[in-house]
């Protein structure tokens, strides 16, 4: 088992890198920011005409069967990018139909995801629970990924004794979806409001399927965090080589200098974990868990100093509405806080550990 | 070289560990440098490793190595991971003055000084370090001056490990102070049995005593003692730092150092703590301690895919000693008010464990330094503008010396 990346793995993130520099560069950003589209959907067509959202779709349901360790590699690149998609949303579906394994739900919705032209999401990743009652849902969930998009929600909740998996029409009557104000503008989150709402309940091991749901979002994060990270220490190190104070590039103060240094320290620990991760997802089942959070944590709050760091070092103008420092910024604090924020993370690292003796 | 001889070698490698060397045990870890009294022992070990072909992997074969690649030196590396090698005394001078003398030496400084090393006949220290240039060591003041067809050595060196067992030891010398300081150094091989020389143990913050100062009174230096040309010395410094950093970088920590998350939550479970935060610092621990070891894996695979890690060998320097820092940091929170006094020899163990941290943040290049390294060759960021690069060595003050 290797960390490096094979030489397929190089080529085709060349390839999403040079559609997110074609088709998605962060002026992209800014034109949905005033739009107020949550997507581009040709970039989502492209991306799906590259596959990604088939990536870890098996190919008898018209995936590509590629492995989690290319669909991370993929989504460092969009998270370098900012690119606003709703690829984190159908993955998470797609990794939790999976690994439920009810065979009708997987024909049904798989080659929908696959092909890019089916939205669904998992209610899951913030706050607030849902519970059934027969064949109908009650409870609240926010925020939802892409939940105003979505077409199909998987909804985890509590039934009797246990917990099962719903499909929900997010058109069905008792289905309330409303989009929230997102701090990261490349994300789009709704609160979803379910009033005896009408779901299909999946068979299979909910809670199984729902842990590995956050052993994924811990993955898919954390390969978008670790893109996105590296975006901000490139961008401010080119800085520090051009901006010059008191006679001399600022780069070349210790101030600013060993401030990078560390960052990038942190970043190349945290890279090699997630690669690690990435390669537990596809070859070691048995230690996906272990290895996705220890990703998650090496990355998440770096990220977010290595962002905040980007604003102060680039100084006043990292600080204003031109620059895209605050978009990192705001990237950086939102996906910190989804799917479990740090002591969160923690726990869940511990009690793994523990488990295992 | 074929997956397969690799894989005969590492099956090779694996018999004759199995055969002839010592498990690790936990004490092994942090203990300082071998006792006087080992060193017989270590070099009989060395002579069968040498005798079995495990010496010298990627040396040439002309100067006693076995003229193998990376890959060879990896797998044996993994391999040894779990056994205790006796042959600690070998560690800087295969590591640091012998891949220099490889590279720079002279065809017979070559035939003369590598076999013996290899066969542990002879033992090397490195002499950089001085009281006045630590970080700065092109600021060295030990002097070199030219006697007739041979130099005279006078001055004063610290922090070298293993020079009370050396017998010879690559010094730094200024042979030209009238020229800016990175000009005018000259390495050169100094016997360390001869007239002049002085070895005395330096105590730490331990109490142990792992390191030496050493003192060069009028030590008569013969011509071919001049490792690469006259001041040239600091091209011969940079390659030997080099080699330093590689090998410290990756060396890992033992899952069975007293500060390791594998310890010490064995130890806050034993004990329990009062301290509520101390079950997520562990967990933080062991996210580090991972990455740190994963790191070190990407950049050996990345190394053996003929790629050149370049100055990362100081991130993963870095890495490993803040690692250390924290895991002191973490130390301290399991133990609680047994920091303060305790009987327990398990206590006092991760206790002096944490007191020799700073050693790892300090030698083979500070912290701060890695950071320099890190900003300037990794990410590309300019240097000091220091004025220090271009006025001539005898108009700068070095160390604490007084500006009057």
């Amino acid at each position: 088992m290797a960390l490096i990346l094979t030489q397929d793995e190089e080529e085709f993130r060349d390839s999403v890198r040079r559609v997110v520099a074609e088709r998605s560069p962060l002026s992209k950003l800014r034109e949905l920011m005033s739009s107020g589209q949550p997507y581009d959907a040709d970039v989502w067509k492209q991306l799906s005409a590259l596959g990604l959202p088939s990536l870890v779709i098996p190919a008898e349901h018209g995936g590509a069967e590629a492995g989690y360790s290319v669909l991370s590699v993929a989504l460092g690149e969009l998270g370098a990018g900012l690119v606003a998609s709703p690829l984190l949303a159908v993955t998470l579906a797609a990794g939790t139909l999976i690994k439920l394994g009810d065979q009708d739900a997987q024909s049904r919705l798989l080659p929908g995801i696959a092909s890019g032209e089916l939205i669904a999401t998992l209610a899951a990743g913030g706050t607030g629970t849902a519970r059934a009652d027969g064949g109908t849902l009650t409870g609240e969930l926010s925020p939802v990924l892409n939940a105003e998009q979505a077409s199909v929600l998987l909804v985890p909740a509590a039934d009797g004794d246990g917990v099962a998996l719903f499909e929900v029409d997010a058109a069905a009557p008792g289905v309330e979806i409303t989009p929230l104000p997102a701090l990261d503008h490349s994300r789009s989150l709704a609160r979803v409001r379910l009033n005896g709402a009408p779901g299909r309940r999946l068979s299979g091991d909910a809670a199984a399927a729902v842990d590995f749901a956050q052993d994924l979002a811990n993955l898919a994060l954390a390969s978008e965090q670790v893109g996105a990270m590296a975006a901000c220490l490139l961008m401010t190190a080119e800085y520090a080589k051009i901006r010059v104070a008191f006679g001399r590039p600022i780069g070349s103060f210790q101030g600013v200098k060993h401030r990078l240094a560390e960052l990038w320290t942190t970043w190349e620990l945290a890279r090699a974990a997630l690669r690690d991760a990435a390669r537990a997802a596809d070859e070691r089942p048995d230690a996906f868990a272990r290895a996705a959070s220890v990703a998650r944590i090496a990355v998440s709050a770096s990220y977010v100093d290595a962002a905040v760091a980007t604003v102060q070092l680039h100084g006043g103008i990292g600080f204003t509405w031109e620059h895209d420092a605050h978009l990192y910024q705001k990237n950086a604090m939102s996906q910190h806080a989804l799917f479990g924020g740090e002591g969160e993370q923690l726990d869940r690292l511990t009690a793994l550990l523990t488990a295992r003796g | 070289m074929s997956e397969q001889s690799v894989t005969d070698f590492r099956n090779r490698a694996r018999a004759w560990l199995a055969e002839n060397a010592p498990r690790r045990a936990a004490a092994d870890d942090e203990s300082g440098g071998p006792a006087r009294a080992d060193i017989a022992a270590q070099k009989a070990f060395q002579a069968r490793l040498y005798d079995a072909g495990f010496a010298g992997l990627t040396w040439p074969t002309e100067y006693g190595g076995q003229g193998l690649t990376n890959a060879e030196q990896i797998a044996f590396g993994q391999e040894a991971r779990d056994y205790a090698l006796p042959v600690g005394a070998f560690f800087i001078g295969l590591g640091m003055p012998g891949p220099t003398i490889l590279e720079l030496g002279t065809e017979e400084q070559k035939r003369r000084y590598l076999p013996q090393m290899l066969r542990g006949e002879e033992i090397w220290c490195q002499l950089f370090s001085e009281p006045a240039a630590g970080s700065d060591v092109a600021s060295l003041t030990t002097s070199a001056v030219r006697d007739g067809d041979g130099w005279v050595l006078n001055g004063q060196k610290v922090w070298t490990s293993g020079a009370q067992y050396s017998d010879y030891g690559a010094v730094l010398a200024r042979t030209d102070p009238t020229v800016p300081k990175h000009n005018g150094i000259t390495m050169f091989v100094v016997d360390m049995h001869a007239p002049g020389v002085t070895v005395r143990p330096l105590k730490v913050a331990t109490g142990a005593t792992p390191f030496n100062e050493v003192f060069f009174d009028q030590v008569r230096l013969p011509a071919d003692a001049v490792i690469g040309e006259v001041n040239d010395g600091w091209r011969a410094a940079v390659v030997m730092l080099r080699n330093e950093r590689v090998n410290i970088g990756t060396m890992g920590a033992p899952r069975t150092s007293p500060l390791s998350y594998h310890s010490l939550s064995s130890l806050a479970a034993k004990h329990g703590t009062a301290d509520a935060g101390v079950g997520r610092k562990l967990a933080e621990l062991y996210v580090r301690e991972r990455s740190v070891s994963l790191f070190g894996q990407l950049l050996r695979e990345e190394a053996m895919s003929g790629r050149d890690p370049g100055a990362r060998g100081s991130v993963a320097k870095l890495a490993g000693a803040e690692l250390g820092t924290f895991a002191s940091l973490v130390a301290e929170q399991v133990l609680g008010p047994a920091v303060a006094a305790s009987d327990s020899e398990e206590v006092w163990e991760v206790l002096n464990t944490a007191l020799s941290m700073p050693g790892s943040s300090i030698a083979g290049g500070t912290n701060e330094i890695q950071r320099n390294i890190i900003g300037e060759r990794v990410l590309g960021l300019p240097k000091d503008p220091g004025v220090d690069r271009s006025t001539p060595f005898n108009q700068l003050r070095v160390g604490t010396m007084r500006k009057d």
